[in-house]
């Protein structure tokens, strides 16, 4: 079946690192850089985070994700570089363009600050299956209700998707024009969404009812089919990540 | 020892302008294989739900009456401290995918990490319903991706992993091919051997014949008869209840052949054969 999500199995240091501490590496290596922004340690968790994926294995899969990025970057650097109102120092120009030098050194502040939260969630994202991920929090602590909803979509989603394909192809089968100019398209969506979301609610009714019989409101503590997933080095890593921040505040506020 | 008992149970589904269960009464013992049999909107499904409580704790509606099972009276309690006593597999397998679960492995353990079953007993418990069921080579496979049939198994492995007492089963074979659904009777058979009381709504009669100790006929909400397969399928009335006898009640009505010594038809093969054979006679 086709998933949503981003998840790639590969066989690597990083995959065998327990969830939470990767989800600790997020805020860890977002904060950082706001803590002591020079553009040094941005570089730094940036390059970090791009070893960090290669060592995963999964630097492939991040290619399309910073190609969307890109393209929003582009335009901060244009709007930033050439109307920022402390702009005062013109770097170059082309034509009747002027870039400015405060200007294009913000837009690089915040390129680096994009690239390093995409990084960090990258590393999350593309290495933690999710369900590997809401287990670990619902052990935690977390509501298992709100842990299936999160997991279920990854699954729903693409069911409702095969539905909506079986309906197209029964109404073209009746004779429906689905394919051609975007006008015909349009008309032929509309007759699909009645089915699909009638269809979808009577689905999680019943579904509903189907959890309700296996004991999904069960008050009993819950167990686990698989044994949690421990990394040797969790604790340090999480200790390790918390003492360098408040190192770096302190660093802040002290020097 | 009485493991249901239902008394006077009503009940109108909310928004529903008659009664779907009207003044239904029996009781079942422990180990005890019941079919329930009835045309269409007989009240089957309802009858089922509300042996799991899901009539009324889900839908709500106007209940009356009394439904208690192994000593629980369901109006009082709820539908996860039922769910550890009664089983239910529902018609529709698709619906009854969780969606959280990636393999087939995974999803039969869904309502044991729910009640809570230490680990290495839910691996126990998972491989022993996969053998049963027969779907041993679909364990790794996306629950999604399972043909009906095999969907229908895991459903009711899902379930049957639980180990409730009472088990209840709302056309579990609808999606399944002859030999699948004479498979999967033959492990509900031998479930109910074990003693577990096992309810059955079914279209299939010849099925229900062969299987059941005793039948629940059901017309627009209100129980008919409870009585064994052969009195049931012996009834001269059955057609205008919407439903026709096992193909050998009929064989044999149309032939005029009486079991020895009784006032029942033959319900099943083997009882058809030994009497038109003369063997019984």
């Amino acid at each position: 079946m086709k998933s949503i999500s981003l998840y790639e199995e590969k066989a690597s240091f990083v995959h065998d690192v327990d969830p939470i501490t990767k989800l600790w590496y997020i805020p860890f290596a977002i904060l950082i850089p706001i803590i002591l922004p020079s553009f040094t340690i941005s570089f730094l968790f940036i390059g970090l985070s791009l070893v960090l994926l290669l060592g995963a294995k999964v630097i492939r899969k991040t290619i399309p994700v910073f190609g969307f990025v890109f393209l929003i970057l582009i335009t901060v650097v244009l709007i930033q570089g050439m109307f920022k109102p402390e702009n005062e120092t013109v770097l170059f120009q082309i034509g009747p363009l002027t870039m400015y030098k405060e200007g294009l050194l913000f837009a690089l502040t915040i390129t680096l600050r994009v690239i390093n939260i995409i990084c960090a969630f990258m590393i999350l994202v593309l290495t933690t299956k999710p369900s590997d991920l809401v287990e670990a929090l619902v052990r935690k602590g977390m509501s298992p209700r709100i842990g299936y909803v999160i997991v279920s979509v990854f699954q729903i989603i693409p069911e409702m998707m095969a539905t909506m394909s079986t309906i197209t192809d029964a109404q073209r089968a009746r004779g429906m024009e689905t394919e051609g100019k975007l006008l015909v398209r349009i008309k032929a969506f509309i007759p699909l969404l009645g089915p699909v979301v009638l269809g979808s609610l009577i689905n999680t009714k019943e579904r509903a009812m189907a959890l309700e019989v296996r004991g999904f409101n069960s008050q009993a503590p819950k167990t686990y089919l698989y044994e949690e997933k421990t990394y040797q080095f969790s604790k340090v890593l999480q200790i390790g990540m918390l003492l360098l921040t408040m190192a770096a505040v302190s660093w802040r506020i002290f020097l | 020892m009485k493991k249901i008992i239902v008394e006077g149970l009503k009940y109108k589904y909310p928004l529903a302008d008659s009664l779907a269960l009207n003044d239904v009464t029996f009781d079942i013992k422990q180990g005890e294989f019941i079919g329930i049999i009835g045309k269409n909107l007989a009240g089957k499904s309802t009858l089922c739900q509300a042996l799991v409580g899901l009539v009324p704790h889900f839908y709500k509606g106007a209940y009356g009456g009394k439904v208690i099972v192994d000593g629980l009276e369901v109006k009082n309690h709820s539908i996860a401290d039922l769910s550890l006593k009664v089983g239910m597999v529902f018609q529709n397998p698709f619906t009854q995918v969780t969606g959280s679960k990636t393999t087939v492995y995974e999803e039969i353990a869904f309502g044991l990490e729910n009640i809570g079953i230490p680990r290495t007993e839910i691996i126990e418990r998972i491989d022993s319903v996969l053998d049963l069921l027969n779907i041993e080579q679909v364990k790794d496979h996306n629950p999604f991706d399972l043909s009906g049939g095999q969907m229908q198994r895991m459903a009711i492995a899902s379930i049957i992993a639980m180990k409730p007492d009472i088990l209840v089963l709302d056309e579990p074979t609808s999606q399944l091919d002859p030999a699948g659904s004479e498979e999967v009777f033959q492990a509900i058979q031998s479930l109910s051997k074990q003693g577990i009381t096992v309810i059955l709504a079914e279209h299939k009669m010849e099925k229900i014949a062969q299987y059941c100790d005793r039948v629940l006929l059901l017309n627009n909400g209100k129980v008919v008869d409870f009585d064994t397969p052969g009195k049931i399928f012996s009834r001269e009335d059955l057609e205008g209840y919407g439903l026709t006898a096992p193909v050998y009640t009929r064989v044999c009505k149309a032939l005029g052949v009486k079991k020895a010594g009784t006032d029942e038809y033959p319900v099943t093969l083997e009882e058809a054969e030994r009497v038109l054979r003369g063997d019984g006679a």
